[in-house]
């Protein structure tokens, strides 16, 4: 029998090795039963003990997606420790909200006061809401879905790609608006969800200023979508009321 | 990221609730303590870190730390259980609850979250070599146990709570 050490075998099923060193190891492998038979029970635990800590991350994904499922009756209900995993929740919202830039608070279709005549400060708009902000951080983050991640950053920059997303995700055919001429230069795109139903966000900067956001739902037809804007740019040149995401056959 | 940082957590003090608070103040400390995060290191390592960091720190709080590491078996199986199942794999939840903290998580980390040994030994704050000196040692006794060989004597190596640079020679 060759003497080969654990160390050099749990170095090999690790694949810490360098090739060369690979290729020897497994030349004595195949010369050497007992060997052989002993990086198989290595392997085998360290199957075993990835499979145990994917049982525990499965029960974490299954704890974090009950929080952030569609509400019913405008609340939401957590399965385990609701407080607890609803403050976790909420900070990790706050600090991916905060990561991507967001508007806040977020313009709702159908909810909330009329637009706004400038994009709200978001800092001063989240100081008012410190009192609170577990909640308000899990509404904002119950507008996230899969889709929200799915949408490639790296296809932000091609206009006609992100429309094309959201075409899939919307089920109409949105024309991005270009707010150029406006000073406001797209930033990007991505897919929310609200009451079980897709919501499309389109980003805006001016060249000061917090974030200009365009919110569209499907509505009620299969390519008609129901708009909202929230912020303006500082002349006040959009016009009032004026439709800026438009589905077209 | 947030079900990797909980599963980290909990395997960690050894209990779901437990995790979850440790998981809660450990976030809330990053919120305030951002601006340590160093461009280039990974977002999951920093992270990570910081929860053990964290765990750590409050660790060093207690009269008795030793006592606050040790965790219940039965809660520390109820990680590994779906809706209320059985365990998983009792041999191997069973393995793991006898571990020290520190030795979860290197398994954790290397064959559960993918980590290479250096990210690990960043995240654990020692050595790569320590890395791959525990998972031998634990490697080699879990294989022992599967396959009812009897198992090697424990390596002579002492392992504390405090960090590489604070401890003492062995």
């Amino acid at each position: 029998m060759t003497e080969l050490s654990d160390e050099l075998l749990v170095a090999y099923v690790d694949g810490q090795l360098a090739r060369k060193q690979t290729r020897a190891v497994e030349q004595v492998l195949d010369q050497d039963d007992v060997l052989a038979a002993r990086v198989n029970a290595l392997k085998h635990a360290h199957a075993r003990l990835e499979a145990a800590f994917e049982a525990i991350l499965a029960g974490e994904e299954m704890d974090v997606s009950a929080v952030s499922a569609p509400p019913e009756e405008g609340y939401f209900i957590s399965r385990r420790g609701a407080k607890l995993i609803l403050a976790v929740v909420g900070i990790a919202a706050a600090l991916g909200l905060a990561a991507a830039g967001y508007g806040w608070p977020l313009s709702l279709p159908g909810l909330g006061s009329a637009p706004q005549l400038t994009p709200p400060a978001p800092q001063a708009a989240a100081a008012d809401n410190l009192d609170n902000w577990q909640d308000e951080a899990v509404r904002a983050h119950a507008l996230l879905s899969r889709q929200t991640l799915e949408v490639g950053l790296e296809s932000q920059a091609n206009y006609d790609l992100v429309a094309f997303q959201l075409s899939r995700i919307l089920g109409a055919d949105p024309k991005l608006p270009n707010l150029e001429a406006q000073g406001f230069r797209f930033i990007r795109a991505q897919a929310l969800h609200f009451g079980g139903e897709p919501l499309a966000q389109v980003l805006y900067l001016g060249e000061q200023g917090g974030p200009l956001a365009l919110y569209a739902m499907k509505g009620g037809g299969s390519d008609f979508l129901t708009q909202r804007t929230l912020g303006r740019d500082r002349h006040g040149q959009m016009g009032r009321g004026r439709h800026l995401l438009s589905a077209r056959r | 990221m947030l079900p990797r940082l909980k599963r980290f957590a909990d395997v960690l003090v050894g209990a779901r609730d437990a995790g979850m608070g440790l998981l809660g103040r450990a976030l809330q400390s990053m919120l305030a303590e951002q601006h340590r995060y160093q461009r280039g290191t990974g977002l999951d390592v920093w992270a990570f870190g910081e929860i053990y960091r964290h765990w750590l720190h409050e660790l060093r709080g207690h009269t008795d730390p030793v006592a606050q590491t040790k965790i219940d078996g039965a809660r520390f199986g109820e990680l590994f259980c779906l809706d209320g199942d059985t365990y998983f794999d009792a041999p191997v939840v069973a393995f793991l609850g006898g571990l020290p903290a520190q030795q979860r998580l290197t398994l954790l980390l290397v064959y559960g979250e993918g980590f290479e040994y250096e990210d690990a030994g960043e995240i654990l704050d020692v050595a790569p070599e320590m890395i791959a000196a525990r998972l031998i040692r634990i490697s080699a006794s879990l294989a022992d146990r599967l396959s009812a060989r009897t198992p090697a004597p424990a390596a002579a190596v002492v392992e504390t709570l405090y960090p590489e640079e604070l401890r003492g020679s062995p």
